[in-house]
């Protein structure tokens, strides 16, 4: 789905609030004010709010079913939202990576941070519409970082030896 | 009275006819349509845009419902909370019963063959989620 959007420049708040709700929900701009999301019932709804809420800000929108005129075209598309999520991805498997080395050495309490992760990680499930590859990789780093600090006992100061600043 | 909404119903709309049901007109009948052109006349539509009783500002249309109705119940206020954080999806309240819900729901949409089908399986959610929280709050 396509939502095609001029909004007014001034005040900024509008239109910051529908790019925030576009990046929230994992859209890719293919130009200024033309967003695509993959279609189905829940990005939907979310788009027609939006379509609305941009001409509630005195802007218009329109919202389009459409797909790209060629399986290049295509592939390329699919390719672009896969590789959008992968910075988070990355992003997480290093911090998961590092609160299980934490753990392992009896670092105090990781699961606070580890908790803050995971929901990081089911936030970019939920937008990472084609299943981004990396996304195996980040569940199983978060995976052993839960295990590691189960192991340790993860609990506030338990072992801490050493293991703040 | 007859109330209508869009087909494919998620936490938003089932939460809404589940508080109409309850709340607000015990003898409710619903009806949904594809494309608002089809709205069956002199039906209340809701969750629907441009209907008084829809998302207004940044509020759900559950929350909209809340207001509009007066219903000051703060069990209904944290519903609110769960319903709006599921539906708008920006973490507004930061209420973790949302994920859950939000996956619940979402599941019964592609397991029941229609939405008559899936109200009154989120109905029995949101008694559930009544009675819990109501225990928790009062």
């Amino acid at each position: 789905m396509l939502l095609v959007y001029r909004i007014p420049r001034e005040p900024s708040r509008h239109r910051v609030a529908v790019w925030r709700k576009l990046r929230d929900l994992g859209a890719l701009y293919l130009q200024d004010g033309v967003a695509a999301l993959p279609e189905d019932a829940v990005t939907r709804e979310q788009l027609e709010w939006l379509q609305l809420r941009v001409r509630e800000a005195g802007g218009e929108a329109t919202l389009w079913e459409g797909r790209p005129g060629t399986v290049a075209e295509e592939d390329e598309l699919v390719g672009a939202f896969r590789s959008s999520r992968e910075e988070a991805y990355r992003s997480i498997i290093t911090g998961a990576e590092r609160l299980r080395r934490k753990a392992q050495m009896g670092g105090g309490n990781v699961l606070e941070e580890l908790g803050k992760l995971e929901r990081g990680f089911r936030v970019e499930r939920r937008r990472d519409y084609f299943r981004s590859p990396l996304r195996g990789e980040a569940s199983e780093a978060l995976k052993a970082a839960r295990e590691a600090a189960r192991a340790g006992g993860g609990s506030a100061g338990a072992l801490d030896n050493g293991g703040g600043p | 009275m007859l109330w209508a909404t869009r087909r494919s119903c998620h936490v938003d709309r089932t939460a809404c006819i589940w508080l109409i049901k309850r709340f607000l007109d015990p003898e409710a009948t619903f009806s949904f349509f594809g494309d608002p052109a089809e709205a069956p006349e002199g039906a209340e539509l809701f969750d629907v845009v441009g209907a008084r009783l829809s998302h207004r500002g940044e509020d759900c249309s559950f929350e909209t419902f809340l207001k509009e109705y007066g219903l000051g119940d703060p069990v209904l206020d944290e519903i609110a909370e769960i319903v709006h954080d599921a539906d708008l999806m920006d973490d507004r309240y930061g209420r973790p019963e949302s994920d859950g819900l939000d996956a619940v729901i979402r599941g019964m949409q592609l397991a029941l063959p229609d939405d008559d089908a899936l109200i009154l399986h989120t109905d029995a959610i949101f008694d559930g989620l009544y009675a819990y929280l109501q225990r928790e709050t009062l």
